[in-house]
């Protein structure tokens, strides 16, 4: 395929012009970029298992173009560039000319495809336009997933040091930093939050409580994206309320060795990605604990629940999205949630990560249908759902936040003001983030929350204000 | 030697040697997703979601429930044309005869007047597919030569094969209209393994993905050390 064919000159949708490596890495890399990329893939095909994939999709791809009306960026963008099998055969003609026979057979005949600096600069562009959400997958006749090769193309784009430094910066900490966590958050600073919360949860819901941290033999070890810690007091306060109301207070703890559950590593590298699994099981072993409890994020829940077992084998422990437990908290009668406190319109957004593959998509909606009155599902939803537009890391990097609005959040936040609900759960991290802004940046008349932020305005805390009490409370304060 | 000995060749000795060209190359594709999946299972392989790969698959043959806005045109022009591609070969009361005095397998045939409008909404399908590729600018961005002559050759033994067997079309002598159409067939069977149109046997396997993100433990270190030697940074 003649890549350079591509109109070079076209200007992006959420940037005005073409800029080398747009997302401002660390180090702009050297002058033997090519080489270095082939030599990355070749050691990548030499000791992963993606060569097989390459093989399937190269002997296989149809490039029908099927995929096209299910990506929400190229629904919003309409640049050619967007279209997920373009993306996909940019890897896949590199793959083809350098290390198939095939392709140096066609390399004799007919001009072949040449990987330059331009192509590489083109994966480094297209493949952080894309979220990895995966909806294209489902919309390939062939059931191509995309998402998995512009993850690859993101893992050998690394290597060579094209990666967004957000993204490198936050595991560089994460992984040979102090703190061992993304945001920084120092383990003072983690107990000072902590605290807080227990003074806040003791006014708010009139009971006592000291978070458990560092504690041993437990059955729940609790990991949440650490910038909640920072951010999203009220997920968390949700999560604790739950564990409280239902009498497993003592079941859980935070380690404070490591408390963070992003890894980036889904995003764009293996090396890290398992690195990060090691970490966290790491803490759990040291902890001796039984479970891992991931709270609200997507990403997280997905990396810790799809590849510990990947990577730890028989260490690996078992792991539960707090959706989940709170399901069967609520279904074993353990917890209760007052059905006349939230009066507003509520409707869900399925985060990617834990809804494409169907394993959380019906757990909240039978929560928030125990005790929402005005609940609306968006369309479509579940696994079809559509992307917030900060997926596959893109919420992170500041320098996309004109993207995020106007391309990749558009259908999005269509898709929201459609409802016509006053609050949107969404409950991971990234989507929050990301929602939160669109909302703002399209003036629409809604909330974005957890679903534990809403959990906790419901929940009656046996020996505490009730949840009635606890809105009259909130309101006088909010006037 | 004359056409008539040319079309005895290409329906005997040439037939055998292609057909096997095909079963053996579209084998040899099966063998080493198998192989795989083999390897994978040596190396902590979680269960394979063979239920939800082949319920999605099958999925795809109710079309209706996949036609979305934008895709009418192309989703029921491609179900069509790959109906026939399905159908045609194999059920077609000429085929029938073939496939029974070669390999012995009685198969009930089609009528002879839902062949014929078959062939053409599958040639006529076909053609408008091609059409797309060609006339819009999405297509054309993801499209390679070889999908336009794939296309073409695919076409080729169903327009050969009409005209062959509708003479007051037929612009040419008949022995050479059914060469064409003999050969044709034989080509799509020799190059079907080696081209995209191995999707034929491949299209189950393309949807295990879930098995390639159960990623190989250890890679990502022996990657790094490879390329960085001591020097490991992040």
């Amino acid at each position: 395929m003649p890549t350079t064919a591509v109109p070079q000159n076209q200007a992006h949708a959420g940037s005005p012009e073409r800029r080398v490596f747009p997302y401002h890495v660390l180090e702009r890399p050297d002058d033997r970029l090519v080489d270095r990329f082939l030599e990355a893939f070749a050691r990548v095909l030499e000791y992963t298992d993606y060569k097989p994939l390459l093989d399937t999709y190269c002997r296989s791809t149809a490039k029908c173009n099927r995929c096209a009306v299910a990506c929400p960026i190229l629904l919003a963008s309409g640049d050619p560039r967007d279209i997920p099998c373009y993306r996909t055969n940019l890897l896949l003609d590199t793959y083809r000319r350098y290390f198939t026979l095939d392709g140096w057979v066609r390399s004799r005949f007919t001009k072949p495809f040449e990987l330059t600096e331009e192509v590489i600069d083109e994966m480094g562009d297209v493949f952080y336009r894309c979220t990895v959400c995966r909806r294209c997958t489902r919309s390939c006749p062939l059931g191509f997933d995309h998402g998995l090769i512009t993850r690859l193309g993101r893992y050998l784009l690394s290597l060579v040091g094209v990666v967004p430094k957000a993204l490198q910066v936050s595991v560089q900490e994460q992984l040979q930093g102090e703190t061992h966590n993304t945001s920084k958050v120092s383990r003072a600073g983690l107990l000072d939050v902590l605290s807080f919360l227990s003074e806040e949860m003791e006014d708010a819901l009139g009971v006592e409580l000291q978070f458990p941290t560092d504690r041993t033999d437990r059955d729940y070890v609790f990991f949440c994206a650490v910038s909640d810690y920072l951010m999203e007091p009220d997920t968390l306060m949700g999560n604790a309320a739950v564990l409280y109301a239902a009498g497993d207070w003592d079941r859980w703890t935070i380690g404070l060795c490591n408390y963070d559950g992003i890894n980036y590593g889904l995003f764009y590298s293996d090396w890290h990605l398992e690195n990060i699994i090691k970490q966290l099981v790491s803490e759990v072993e040291r902890l001796r604990g039984r479970n891992i409890l991931i709270g609200e994020c997507g990403h997280a829940s997905r990396a810790a629940h799809d590849f510990i077992p990947t990577f730890m084998g028989k260490r690996a422990p078992r792991v539960m999205n707090f959706m989940e437990y709170t399901l069967d908290c609520l279904r074993a009668g353990k917890i209760r949630l007052d059905p006349d406190v939230i009066t507003e319109r509520v409707t869900y957004h399925d985060p990617c990560n834990l809804a494409r593959s169907g394993w959380i998509v019906d757990q909240p909606r039978e929560i928030l249908r125990s005790f929402v009155h005005d609940y609306v599902d968006m369309t479509p939803k579940g696994a079809d759902n559509y992307c917030c537009g900060g997926g596959g890391g893109l919420v992170s990097i500041d320098e996309l936040h004109d993207f995020r609005m106007e391309v990749a959040g558009k259908i999005k936040a269509e898709q929201i003001a459609r409802t016509g609900a006053d609050i949107v759960v969404a409950p991971c991290a990234n989507c929050k983030k990301q929602l939160k802004e669109l909302v703002e940046h399209y003036e629409l008349p809604c909330t974005v929350m957890g679903l534990h932020d809403l959990v906790l305005k419901a929940i009656e805390i046996p020996g505490g204000k009730s949840p009635a009490e606890r809105k009259e409370e909130a309101a006088l304060f909010a006037v | 030697m004359n056409i008539d000995a040319w079309i005895e060749f290409a329906e005997g000795p040439l037939f055998g040697i292609t057909f096997l060209v095909l079963v053996l190359g579209l084998g040899r594709q099966i063998l080493l997703q198998l192989y795989f999946l083999g390897v994978k299972k040596g190396r902590r392989l979680k269960r394979v979601p063979w239920k939800d790969i082949t319920r999605e698959t099958l999925g795809w043959a109710v079309p209706i429930r996949h036609i979305e806005p934008g895709t009418g045109l192309f989703s029921t022009s491609s179900y069509v044309m790959h109906v026939g591609l399905l159908v045609i070969p194999v059920f077609l009361v000429d085929h029938v005869v073939l496939w029974e005095s070669f390999l012995g397998i009685g198969l009930p045939a089609i009528g002879k007047g839902t062949a014929d409008i078959l062939t053409l909404l599958t040639i006529g399908c076909g053609l408008l597919l091609l059409g797309l590729r060609i006339f819009r600018a999405r297509h054309r961005l993801v499209s390679r030569p070889s999908d336009y002559v794939l296309l073409l050759l695919v076409l080729l033994p169903f327009l050969s094969g009409y005209l062959a067997s509708h003479p007051a079309v037929n612009p040419c002598p008949w022995n050479v209209m059914m060469l064409t159409h003999v050969l044709s067939g034989e080509l799509l069977f020799v190059v079907t393994p080696f081209t995209k149109l191995a999707h034929v046997v491949l299209f189950f396997f393309d949807r295990i993905s879930a098995v390639h993100w159960q990623l190989r433990p250890g890679a990502g270190d022996r990657v790094a050390e490879a390329l960085y030697g001591e020097e490991v940074k992040i």
